[in-house]
C-alpha cells in the first residue's frame, strides 16, 4: 500500500488536532508529535516523507529539527508552519533545507495542497 | 528645530531673537523663570533652551531643578546665561541640572557653537529614542503574532473544515462563514504586524497608536 503518512510537529496540541482532522478526512495517515524530540523518536520506526513543522518548539526547535531529517533523509519535503518568524529565522529556514513556508493561520486549503503536491512530487522521483 | 529663549532683558532677548532666527530655529521667547517652567513642562519632545541666570520668578538654577526633578523628565537639553563667571556659580548651575553655559557677553560664534552642540545632542538623543520606541514596537507585534495565531489557526480552520462540510442553505452558514471571515480578517492584521519597518503612529482618539497600515 502506498505510502500516504504527513509528521505534524505542533506543542499545540489544539493545533495537532486540526492538522489530523484536515488530513484524516483527505484521507491521509497522520502521526503527531509535540516535540522535536518525540518527532525524531517516531521517525526511527516511521518512514514518513511529508511533514509539517513549528519552529518554536519546547527543547530542539523546528529549524534545527528539519536539518536532521534533512540530513538523514534528504528526499523528505518538509513544510514551517509557524505563528511568527522575523526575515533572519526565514533565512535560517531556507537554509535547514525546509520546502516550503507558512505563516498561521493557514488556510486548510492551503495546507491540504501542500500535502497533495508533496505526496505528488515524491511519487514523480519514484516513478522516474 | 525650536528652541526657547528665557531673558527678562528686553534688548537682549530680540538680539537673541533675531540671531537664532537667522540660523534658522523656530524661536519661542518668554521673560521669566516661571513661563519657562510652563513652556518646558508642557513640551512633550526634548527642547534646546537658553536660561538667563538672574530673572523674575524663578531663576534659571530654579528652572532647571524643577525640569530636572521631574518624575519623568523630558531631556531638554539647557544652556544657562551668566554674567556671574566665577568658577563657584558655574559649578551650581551645572549641578542644577543645566547641560552648559555661557558667560555673558557672549561672542556670537561661541554662542553658535554651543547650540550646535545642544542639537546635535538632541538629534541623537531622538534617534536613539526613535530606535528604542521602535525595537518596543517589534518585540510587542513579535508577542501578539506568536500568541494570537496559534488560536486563531484553530478558529479559521475548523471553520474552513466547517464551511467544506456545509451546504450554503444551512441554517448556520452564514453565521460560519462570519466567523471564518473575521478570523481571516485577524489573520491578516497579525500579517501587518509581522512586517512592520518602521514606528509611526496615528492619532486614536486622544492618544497616539502605533498605525499598522504606514508601519
Amino acid at each position: 500500500m502506498e505510502n500516504n503518512k504527513i509528521l505534524v510537529v505542533d506543542d499545540d496540541p489544539t493545533i495537532l488536532k486540526l492538522y489530523g482532522m484536515t488530513f484524516l478526512r483527505e484521507g491521509f495517515e497522520v502521526i503527531s508529535a509535540l516535540s522535536a524530540e518525540e518527532a525524531l523518536e517516531l521517525l526511527q520506526d516511521e518512514k514518513i516523507h511529508v511533514m509539517f513543522l513549528d519552529l518554536k518548539l519546547p527543547g530542539m526547535d523546528g529549524i534545527e529539527l528539519c536539518a536532521q531529517i534533512k540530513k538523514d533523509m534528504p528526499m523528505t519535503i518538509i513544510h514551517a508552519v509557524t505563528g511568527y518568524a522575523s526575515i533572519f529565522e526565514l533565512t535560517d529556514c531556507k537554509e535547514a533545507g525546509f520546502d516550503d513556508y507558512f505563516k498561521k493561520p493557514v488556510k486548510i486549503k492551503t495546507l491540504v495542497k501542500a500535502a497533495k503536491d508533496a505526496f505528488e512530487k515524491i511519487n514523480r522521483w519514484k516513478t522516474g | 528645530m525650536e528652541i526657547l529663549i528665557a531673558e527678562d532683558d528686553l534688548t537682549s532677548r530680540r538680539i537673541l531673537e533675531a540671531v537664532l532666527f537667522k540660523w534658522g530655529y523656530d524661536v519661542i521667547s518668554v521673560d521669566n523663570g516661571n513661563d519657562a517652567v510652563d513652556k518646558l513642562l508642557e513640551a512633550k519632545t526634548p527642547k534646546l533652551c537658553l536660561l538667563d541666570w538672574i530673572m523674575p520668578g524663578k531663576d534659571g538654577v530654579d528652572v532647571c531643578s524643577i525640569i530636572r526633578n521631574q518624575d519623568n523628565p523630558v531631556a531638554h537639553y539647557i544652556i544657562l546665561l551668566t554674567s556671574k563667571a566665577e568658577k563657584h556659580d558655574i559649578t551650581k548651575g551645572l549641578d542644577s541640572g543645566a547641560d552648559d553655559y555661557i558667560i555673558k557677553p557672549y561672542d556670537k560664534n561661541e554662542l553658535k557653537a554651543r547650540i550646535n552642540v545642544g542639537s546635535r545632542i538632541l538629534k541623537l538623543q531622538n534617534a536613539m529614542a526613535e530606535k528604542e520606541k521602535f525595537k518596543g514596537v517589534l518585540e510587542m507585534s513579535g508577542a501578539i503574532c506568536h500568541e494570537l495565531n496559534q488560536p486563531l489557526m484553530v478558529i479559521s480552520g475548523y471553520s474552513d473544515i466547517l464551511l467544506m462540510d456545509c451546504l450554503e442553505d444551512h441554517p448556520q452558514y452564514k453565521t460560519i462563514k462570519e466567523i471564518n471571515k473575521q478570523s481571516n480578517r485577524m489573520g491578516s492584521i497579525t500579517r501587518k504586524l509581522m512586517r512592520i519597518t518602521k514606528y509611526k503612529t496615528k492619532t486614536y482618539l486622544k492618544t497616539n497608536i502605533v498605525d499598522i497600515e504606514e508601519a
